[in-house]
């Protein structure tokens, strides 16, 4: 997954400006549709469409600028820390309502450790279910939060 | 867990026990085995909301459940509806709002995701709340023939505020501009709140909503009252006329609260749930709660219920229809 | 001598021993569900709204305002420790609080927040109660074209805001108000860059994108680089802040109070608007600017004393003209409602003990927290010896749930998710998501504003100008602008440029 870096651009500035490109022409894409009217009587789309051209412009402003600049890299994008702490989040919102609240925090909090290589398996357990009983205890007894505790 | 049942049981028991001849029997209470959820599609605070928590401890007490409210705002209680609406049709997820939402839903988004008289099943009416139609003193009229005939004069000039585009008191004002032949501009604002704080600002000039929120201000002075919906005058406001006394139209437009299920609910369980919640209304602390909150509790049967609902699908849906009214 | 006749009518209503204990109840839940990401005050106000019904009204007010002003306290220990902004109100205090926590100064940073909350209230207190009708009056006065002025200003801050390039930042306000567009647009009803998805109707939540972009990323940014087994001093010396700490906060905490106690009283900008604006002004004056976002104690001290200030006088409103200032003083006039008393301007006269005893309890509430806090800074800061491989996970958790219980719903938990991976892109990249924050929150009220004032004036944009609130502001702006193009700001951005 490393970004291939050659020896010129600067990377951060050109990768933001391509970024900015994107969420402008998905802008222009997701509203086209809506009517635009003029600055003293604005439909829906004028607001959206007209933040969009500045973001592309400034788009551009930082791409032309990432072209010609001399070379600055970008940190090592490492794998496991995002996917850990994101497949902890999804597996969370996918359980809260079809399992449980119980189900939810002990599988988020488990995979979540896989982000880190410190983790230790016994510990993590342990620590796992800790955590939970105290989640269900707090969010739903104390604070009454509408969830199931079990997934039975 | 027995101890637990018989607990409840015996508590329900107790608590119906002045109307022995509507004491639904022990299995009748077992109809209910894990929690209840009331669907309040609305951000806490509002009327909706108040009422929901008013009534779960009572109704919890009832079915001997534990009772929760649950908020699921978002696009104009339509999340909150279709939550209910694909719920377990066992009458254990309750929906509590205004049911005039419920009521435009099909005319103003026409791709909703659930159908409002087949998914929904209605269990009773909670309470009625009249509208008051009121404006800042800037304008210069104290009824409804001075509001007219100032409108007449100035088309175009008058401002009125409603809590957001198709809201019930956006479509009223429509409707009152296009039967009385005036013309007048309709700023939406985000809620109602925001809506009054506006018109007493004097940002805008007349406001069309719930007694409770607008009475304060009339008593106050800060708003000159107009008219208000509802069979009768206002205790409150005994100099103020109602619309059905000014030939307005929509003379029963308010805040309609009532509690659904989710369609296809057996008949029984409705018809407990029903007999509960009217029971609960005819409570005098919930009464007097209810009336604090600028109404009446209003029980009812469920068929009631869907025949107010089809019949204002029909009504208000002609009014979107022909003043245009879209969202999207 | 009639105010000291209030204030002592005020005093002798809340310093009842009942009294006493309601608010006592409410700044401890309210610290507690500050604490917590997520989970904010207004649930919390409405889930304990039912057992309010059978006290007193003075005592279901003074509890339920205790929860709100404990909740600001709680919301700037998570965000000083792990940077998760848990409210609005708290992303500026991650900028520099987050920062002292990292160089081994959580304790200092962590009291001078709790220090100048205590100020911020008591000197708040005082303002509702000398000013509260002229400052009612003034909000009055502000409509659509004043709003839209206002709005203006405050984005124009947000360029200060951020410590790399102005550009970088200008960029980042916009995308912030664009991503603030999507939602039901208010002024037509018509839903924009919804996707066809119903949860997106009311527009994106603050709370997920703020965790996401700040918590989130910056655990997955964390957990790339080795472990740094960090330092945490338990002596008293470090806990506490020292001399030249106070000296240099003192100043900020009076700015802070001010801006904080004007902007809190307006209805809608209420919660975001002070504490950006404090750090902005902080920034503005400091003189060596540079040290903002590495950890400068001004950066703590304003922002947060702005905003305890502000959820304070934002009860001036409610309580002199019944108007609620945000979503949480309309569940306050439900609360008023179900004792029966209407709100309205008649409620100071009616029941003067009721709103001076309220007003009187904000400053042993504010006395209760400050007893409560101090001591809790240890405790606090010893939570950071929890190995961060533990920590982390339950961090991760914590922000799951929060998100989750705004509206019961996944979609939040998703959208977290979703800024968590674009939070980490901007990391990567260099860039800073708090201009993109305040743009969220400040741009539908822009647009609306805008959109509204030309509604009312038919189309006329000379109302911006020939109001003279607005005037006076835009003219702000102005000379803003001007001062970003002399020489001194060209200066810092030719040193961002060389960076």
């Amino acid at each position: 997954m490393r970004i291939v870096t050659r020896r010129r651009f600067d990377w951060p500035d050109l990768l933001f400006g391509f970024f900015l490109i994107a969420v402008a022409a998905g802008t222009f894409a997701a509203t086209w549709r809506l009517s635009g009217g003029t600055a003293a009587d604005m439909g829906p789309g004028y607001m959206p469409r007209a933040i969009a051209l500045v973001l592309l412009a400034f788009g551009a402003f930082f791409a032309a600028r990432g072209f010609r600049r001399a070379y600055a890299g970008i940190e090592r994008v490492q794998l496991r820390p995002i996917l850990g702490v994101g497949v902890s989040v999804g597996v969370f919102a996918l359980l809260i309502e079809s399992a449980s609240l119980a189900a939810a925090s002990f599988a988020s909090i488990v995979i979540a450790a896989v982000a880190s290589r410190e983790s230790r398996f016994f510990e993590v357990i342990l620590f796992g279910l800790f955590i939970t009983a105290g989640a269900v205890l707090l969010f739903v007894k104390a604070l009454a939060l509408p969830v199931a505790i079990w997934p039975w | 867990m027995n101890l637990r049942l018989f607990r409840a049981a015996a508590a329900a028991l107790a608590i119906a026990a002045p109307l022995a001849a509507l004491v639904p029997s022990l299995a009748s209470t077992q109809q209910f085995d894990r929690p209840v959820r009331i669907v309040v599609p609305f951000a806490p605070g509002g009327t909706s909301d108040i009422l929901a928590r008013l009534i779960a401890p009572k109704l919890s007490e009832a079915v001997g459940q534990p009772v929760v409210v649950e908020n699921k705002p978002g696009a104009a209680g339509n999340i909150g509806a279709d939550a209910v609406a694909k719920a377990k049709p066992d009458g254990h997820t309750l929906l509590l709002m205004d049911i005039g939402s419920l009521a435009v839903a099909p005319s103003l988004f026409p791709d909703l995701t659930y159908n409002v008289e087949n998914d929904l099943a209605p269990v009773g009416m909670v309470m009625f709340g009249p509208y008051v139609l009121a404006a800042n003193p800037s304008v210069p009229a104290k009824n409804v023939a001075e509001l007219v005939a100032y409108a007449k004069a100035n088309p175009g000039k008058l401002a009125v505020a409603n809590s957001g585009v198709g809201a019930l008191n956006h479509i009223t004002a429509v409707a009152l501009a296009r039967d009385l032949g005036i013309e007048w501009k309709n700023v939406p604002y985000k809620g109602g709140a925001a809506a009054s704080r506006a018109v007493v600002s004097d940002e805008s000039n007349v406001i069309i909503n719930g007694a409770t929120a607008t009475l304060p201000f009339v008593t106050n002075k800060q708003l000159v009252g107009i008219a208000v919906t509802g069979e009768e005058r206002l205790a409150t406001l005994p100099d103020v006329e109602t619309f059905k006394q000014a030939k307005l139209p929509l003379s029963d437009a308010g805040t309609w609260q009532g509690l659904l299920t989710t369609g296809k609910t057996p008949p029984e369980v409705v018809a407990r749930l029903n007999a509960e919640l009217n029971k609960i209304l005819a409570l005098p602390e919930i009464k007097e709660k209810v009336a604090e909150q600028g109404g009446a509790v209003r029980p009812g049967t469920p068929e009631a219920v869907k025949t107010w609902l089809t019949t204002n699908i029909k009504n208000w849906g002609d009014i979107v229809r022909a003043a245009d009214i879209k969202t999207n | 001598m009639e105010l000291f006749d209030n204030l002592l009518l005020g005093l002798s209503t809340a310093l009842q021993l009942n009294n006493l204990i309601y608010c006592l109840i409410g700044v401890v839940i309210g610290t507690a569900i500050g604490v917590l990401p997520g989970i904010g005050p207004i649930p919390t106000v409405a889930l304990l709204l039912p057992f309010t019904f059978g006290l007193e009204p003075a005592s279901a007010l003074i509890m339920l305002a205790g929860i709100f002003y404990g909740a600001q306290y709680g919301g700037s220990t998570t965000a000083i420790l792990v940077n998760v902004p848990g409210e609005t109100s708290s992303v500026v205090t991650c900028l520099d609080g987050h920062e002292m926590a990292k160089q081994g100064r959580a304790g200092p940073a962590l009291a001078i927040a709790a220090i100048s909350s205590f100020f911020a209230g008591t000197v708040a207190t005082v303002v509702i109660a000398v000013l509260s009708l002229p400052l009612a009056a003034l909000a009055l006065k502000f409509a659509a074209v004043e709003y839209f002025s206002l709005l203006v200003l405050g984005l124009f801050a947000a360029v200060i805001l951020a410590h790399g390039s102005v550009a970088k930042s200008l960029a980042m306000v916009f995308l912030g108000l664009l991503i603030g567009t999507v939602g039901i647009d208010v002024n037509s009803g018509i839903a924009r860059m919804t996707f066809g998805v119903p949860a997106l109707a009311d527009g994106l939540d603050f709370v997920p994108v703020a965790m996401g972009m700040f918590g989130l990323a910056e655990i997955i940014a964390n957990l790339e680089r080795p472990e740094v087994r960090q330092v945490v001093s338990q002596k008293l010396r470090d806990l506490i802040p020292s001399r030249a700490d106070l000296k240099a906060a003192f100043p900020a905490m009076v700015r802070g109070t001010f801006i904080g106690s004007a902007l809190g009283v307006l209805p809608g900008g209420g919660a975001a608007l002070p504490p950006f604006t404090a750090y902005a002004l902080e920034k503005k004056m400091a003189k060596d600017p540079s040290r903002f976002g590495k950890g400068a104690i001004e950066g703590v001290a304003g922002p947060e004393a702005a905003n305890n200030a502000g959820a304070q006088t934002s009860f001036i409103p409610l309580l002199t003209l019944g108007i609620p200032a945000n979503a949480l003083m309309a569940l306050m006039i439900g609360a008023l409602m179900m004792q029966g008393i209407q709100p309205g301007p008649q409620v100071m006269t009616e029941q003067p003990a009721l709103v001076w005893g309220v007003i009187a309890s904000m400053w042993t509430g504010n006395l209760m927290l400050l007893i409560i806090n101090l001591p809790l800074v240890g405790l606090w800061v010893s939570m950071l010896k929890i190995p961060y491989r533990l920590l982390f996970p339950a961090i991760v958790l914590f922000c799951c749930i929060g998100t989750y219980g705004i509206s019961n719903s996944a979609f939040n938990v998703w959208l977290m998710l979703g800024c968590a991976v674009v939070g980490y892109f901007f990391i990567k990249v260099g860039v800073e998501p708090a201009p993109l924050l305040l743009g969220l929150v400040l741009g539908p009220q822009l647009e609306e504003n805008f959109r509204r004032a030309m509604q009312l004036s038919d189309g006329d944009p000379s109302v911006f100008l020939t109001r003279p609130i607005s005037a006076v502001l835009l003219g702000v702006v102005a000379v803003m602008l001007l001062a970003m193009l002399s020489p001194a700001v060209l200066k810092t951005r030719k040193e961002a440029l060389a960076e």
